[in-house]
């Protein structure tokens, strides 16, 4: 390729990459400075950077509560999905009958399905259970509404395994929990943290079941918890920066370190 | 032995924490309250004064306080009440009909209405009974900046009530200054745009002929509503409004008019003072601000131009549900004194639904504002209710994006607002 | 013991060899292996019994009672059956329609967008350009982050007086295209369509991008020795051999669009006159914020959008599967 024609392609990509990261940057730069700076100046670099922002917004702002919340909710419902998801997955991709494939076929679809059909009744079945404004009741829901995409994921992965593997644990006279629990889940490994990380950060950013399912205060998940600050009386945009900063911090450090196994978990399947 | 020694200390220890846990539930009832104006210092302080004093004088009841911005509140309780997980005692307003409708509302016949403005109890009644506490009343103001319509060269006339014309000018000397001429903003809220609208048609119409358009006993294709939305497009067309007027919220909008970049008007609600009498770093009024205070401008051919509305604003109700029924109503009596009122008058300076005498007031700010306020309500005849209180469903939800947002900011004619209206009913 | 250990060595191998070719070898590895061997129906029970409870409870049994609703008046403390009424009440319901045809408009236009930026880009870098790796990781961002936190950064983006678009328009001496833009009803819907394509053309690129990568290099050798020019490359070789997961890519953007809540919720909610309302916020107001408490009538608008997403991905997906079958 000409040396011309490959230096202007860096430079159409560099402004792309500027466009596609310019926000993140300026809210980082945001996030550091105090809102009378802010409003003097827009664009100016944090100097000097307010660090002790962000131990405002932890400790005065709730941001301390929605973070512990948010986690406690989020882990929960990805262990759950990991073993109740990988235990179907198993069993729709090793064993036969009649009704497997429409099962398979049942849960797959879900996928398509608006929230909406789902989400005023789930509202009337937690009030009816007493579930409505706990996080178990969400924790549930969010299992419910991340099944599907897993078992997918997992039955695919599982699926590709040789027989000749379960064939041979028969024959040591493995019983089928043991060849779940001791052959497919550790050979399926990577797949498996795949949708561990897909699942933690799709539910970490959810935000319209938890904005239905959860009023009270102290149950709140992080992205109820930005969303009230924008609808305060003055709009705070220096905190508000901070807060997004927090939000998105434990989302940047799972892929820094998984981005490889991240980005192939969330391209399996739409490529073919 | 041992064994009998620790096992009757254990029953005893237990005997004692369940029944002292027993007497202290028995001695102390907790009353849940939720309640709006988290952001408006006066109003929290005469709030948490009555419960402090009520705890005072009723040993037995506490009230446990928690403050929300009003969006968040509605839908919390909205859900919150269906799930049957509401607090014992919340703020409402008037228009929230589908409380009273599906019996969420505590009857509140047995409080001492004596003390409450007829009218103020008369907006809370469904079905022949109150299910309100109308602690705030309020009225919609032309506040203004005495020292830049001084700057203009406006004179306001003796009756504070400008002629069209005359308002018109004003608006494009401001303009010609680089001035916005009135704040508004309907960003966050579903009212304050409308204000311009129902104003001027209220005027336009007169009290009856008003009501019967909102319940749409009179067509929006009657030609004075047609005349009348066409001077208020005239008075947009030159500028009136800033052209952040959409996006623009209440709170920012305040701090528009009085602080940064400065208005030379701002139509607001009387409660103007909620937010503007704190500290100006909480976003009030910087300190001695010029405030002066106009009425409604006259509108062309109108048939009652001291026709204002008057709304019942913030209010307590009780919740149908509550196990303490007799300590919310012992509560939310505890508001309906003379003192209370004036109370309310002097630390709040909005008007109020309780029976209370402005001239009475003590502070010496209170007292000059409320002398603004007495000037811009002398002989006025009032319609009770804002448009949102008054519509339901449909046209409530066709009124709010038209009237409130999508006619005065410009984006629709006068002909597609009635068109739309029109259809809404 | 032994045996497992070896064969899972074998396995290892192999499955880590094995391209990405979803179901294909299932019925070979999966199917046979019972044949003979009782079904164990006790130990299926037991592993698909969780996954299926849950599905059952929170996602089967409230989508049916939805529908249950929308044939009732449902408020708080009693229903009353209504038949069609809601339905009816449906069709005449100016504001439903607007916001389908708002979310149908961004759920055609979206994919379109994103897709196409997303190929020229993915081009881009398989055009080996230095400092691939690095783009990758930058672009595919946006999509990590919440709905919620993106609203929030463009409004402000948007924001007339201080956002970095009109700030840059007026430096760049076009302060008269400065607008409102998410507060003006003709730009509204056109500025959320922008987010979100700048969302989501990142991972539609890097999947386009594991798509040409995976493209076997004798083909693309072979078309090179024919002294194909980079067009005719392009259009007749690469295009066809990535068709399946550009389709696969519109169809998961197209889903996606037409479930779209939090966006809208955070920047605009609907405003102004409906012109960013989606059927998500529609039904969202109708349900927690009218004044009326009663569900029945959201559940009917929920229920018919249920059968219009369903039919819309089933047209699409035959249309595009009649498209396959064609070229070969």
């Amino acid at each position: 390729m000409p040396a011309l024609k490959r230096a202007l392609l860096l430079i159409v990509l560099c402004f792309y990459t500027a466009f596609a990261a310019g926000p993140f940057v300026w809210a980082a730069m945001m996030s550091l400075r105090t809102t009378t700076e802010i409003h003097r100046n827009h664009f100016a670099p944090p100097i000097p950077a307010h660090w002790d922002k962000f131990a405002e917004a932890w400790f005065n702002s709730n941001y301390s509560l929605y973070f512990a919340n948010s986690t406690q909710i989020v882990v929960s419902a990805v262990v759950m999905l990991t073993i109740i998801g990988s235990m179907a997955a198993h069993c729709l991709a090793r064993y036969r009958f009649r009704l497997n494939r429409i099962i398979y076929f049942v849960l797959f679809s879900t996928i398509i399905f608006p929230p909406q059909i789902t989400i005023i009744s789930l509202f009337q079945i937690l009030v009816q259970y007493g579930l409505y404004n706990s996080k178990i009741g969400l924790t549930l829901v969010y299992v419910a509404i991340q099944l599907p995409l897993t078992i997918y994921i997992l039955e695919s992965f599982f699926a590709r395994i040789p027989s000749d593997l379960f064939d041979a644990a028969r024959i040591d006279g493995y019983s089928d929990w043991e060849i779940f629990w001791r052959v497919s889940l550790p050979i399926a490994l990577p797949a498996v943290s795949t949708t561990v990380i897909l699942n933690f950060i799709l539910l970490w950013n959810e935000f319209l079941y938890a904005v239905v399912l959860i009023t009270e205060e102290a149950n709140r998940t992080l992205p109820l918890g930005i969303q009230r600050f924008i609808g305060d009386t003055q709009e705070d945009v220096g905190m508000i920066a901070t807060g997004l900063m927090i939000a998105i911090i434990p989302v940047v450090v799972v892929y820094a370190f998984f981005s490889e196994r991240l980005i192939q978990g969330m391209t399996a399947g739409a490529v073919k | 032995m041992r064994r009998k020694c620790l096992s009757t200390a254990l029953a005893a220890a237990l005997l004692t924490v369940t029944w002292s846990g027993f007497s202290s539930a028995q001695q102390v009832k907790e009353l849940s309250f939720w309640s709006h104006w988290a952001a408006e210092m006066p109003k929290r302080t005469f709030v948490e004064q009555a419960i402090k004093e009520f705890e005072a004088k009723n040993p037995g009841i506490r009230l446990k306080q928690t403050w929300y911005e009003k969006t968040a509140l509605y839908a919390g309780l909205k859900t919150a009440l269906r799930a049957g997980q509401a607090p014992d005692i919340f703020y409402a307003e008037p228009d929230q009909v589908e409380y009273m409708e599906n019996g969420f509302l505590l009857d509140l016949s047995d409080l001492n209405w004596g003390a409450v403005e007829p009218w103020a109890k008369e907006a809370w009644s469904y079905k022949g009974k109150p299910y309100g506490l109308p602690l705030e009343a309020w009225t919609v103001e032309l506040y203004y900046n005495k020292k830049t319509m001084a700057d203009l060269g406006v004179t306001i006339p003796e009756s504070l009530q400008l002629p069209p014309e005359a308002f018109l000018d004003m608006i494009k000397k401001a303009r010609a200054k680089g001035i916005t001429p009135m704040a508004l903003g309907v960003g966050d809220r579903p009212y304050p745009g409308a204000h311009v609208v129902h104003e001027a048609l209220l005027k336009k119409l007169g009290v009856e002929d008003y009501d019967k358009l909102l319940k749409g006993k009179v067509a929006w294709s009657d030609p004075r509503v047609v005349d009348t939305l066409k001077w208020v497009r005239g008075l947009i067309e030159v500028g009136m409004l800033p052209n952040t007027f959409t996006t623009l919220k209440l709170a920012e909008a305040h701090i528009y008019f009085h602080t940064n970049p400065g208005a030379l008007t701002f139509l607001n609600g009387s409660w103007y003072t909620s937010r503007a009498f704190n500290p100006p770093d909480k976003g009030g009024q910087p300190k001695d601000f010029p405030l002066g205070i106009m009425k409604f401008p006259a509108v062309p051919g109108a048939v009652c131009n001291e026709c204002r509305s008057i709304a019942v604003g913030g209010s307590y109700v009780g919740n149908a549900e509550t196990k303490h029924a007799k300590e919310v109503l012992a509560f939310l009596n505890s508001f309906l004194t003379f003192e209370m009122g004036n109370r309310w008058l002097d630390v709040v300076q909005v008007q109020t639904g309780i029976k209370s005498d402005p001239a009475k007031l003590t502070g010496p700010q209170a007292a000059d504002y409320f002398k603004m306020i007495a000037q811009t309500n002398a002989g006025a005849k009032y319609y009770f209710g804002i448009p949102i209180q008054v519509l339901n469903g449909k046209p409530k939800e066709v009124f709010t994006q038209v009237m409130n947002n999508a006619f005065p900011a410009g984006t629709i004619s006068v002909d597609d607002a009635i068109k739309q209206m029109a259809a809404a009913y | 013991m032994t045996t497992v250990q070896h064969a899972a060595e074998g396995a290892a191998h192999s499955t880590a060899s094995i391209a990405p070719g979803g179901n294909g070898l299932h019925a070979a590895s999966g199917g046979r292996r019972d044949a003979g061997h009782t079904r164990p129906w006790g130990t299926i029970t037991a592993f698909l019994l969780p996954a299926l409870i849950i599905y059952v409870a929170f996602t089967a049994y409230p989508a049916f009672r939805t529908i249950w609703n929308s044939f009732h008046k449902v408020l708080p403390r009693r229903e009353e059956a209504v038949g069609l009424a809601n339905y009816t009440e449906l069709v005449g319901d100016e504001i439903f329609w607007r916001s389908v045809r708002n979310t149908i408009t961004w759920a055609c236009t979206s994919p379109l967008i994103e897709v196409s930026i997303a190929l020229l880009l993915a081009l881009a870098l398989y055009a080996r350009v230095p400092g691939a790796r690095f783009f990758r990781v930058a672009w595919f961002t946006p999509v990590l982050m919440s709905y919620v936190v993106v609203g929030i950064l463009w409004l402000w983006i948007y924001n007339f007086d201080w956002g970095p678009l009109n700030v840059a328009l007026r430096a760049l001496g076009l302060g008269g295209w400065t607008k409102a833009w998410l507060g003006d009803p003709h730009t509204a819907l056109p500025s959320l369509i922008f987010v979100t394509s700048w969302m989501w053309v990142g991972f539609n690129m890097v999947v386009l991008l594991a798509a040409l990568h995976s493209l076997p290099k004798e083909v693309i050798e072979a078309a090179e020795l024919d002294n194909c020019g980079w067009g005719a490359k392009l259009v007749f070789v690469i295009f066809p051999l990535i068709r399946a997961t550009l389709l696969n890519l519109i169809v998961l953007s197209f889903i996606g669009k037409m479930k779209i809540f939090d966006l809208v919720w955070i920047t605009t909610k609907g405003n102004p006159l409906w012109a960013t309302e989606t059927v998500s916020t529609y039904v969202y107001k109708r349900a927690f914020e009218w004044t009326t408490f009663d569900l029945g009538y959201p559940s009917t608008i929920a229920a018919v959008w249920f059968v219009i997403v369903l039919s819309a991905v089933l047209i699409l997906t035959w249309v595009f599967r009649l498209r396959e079958k064609l070229e070969y």
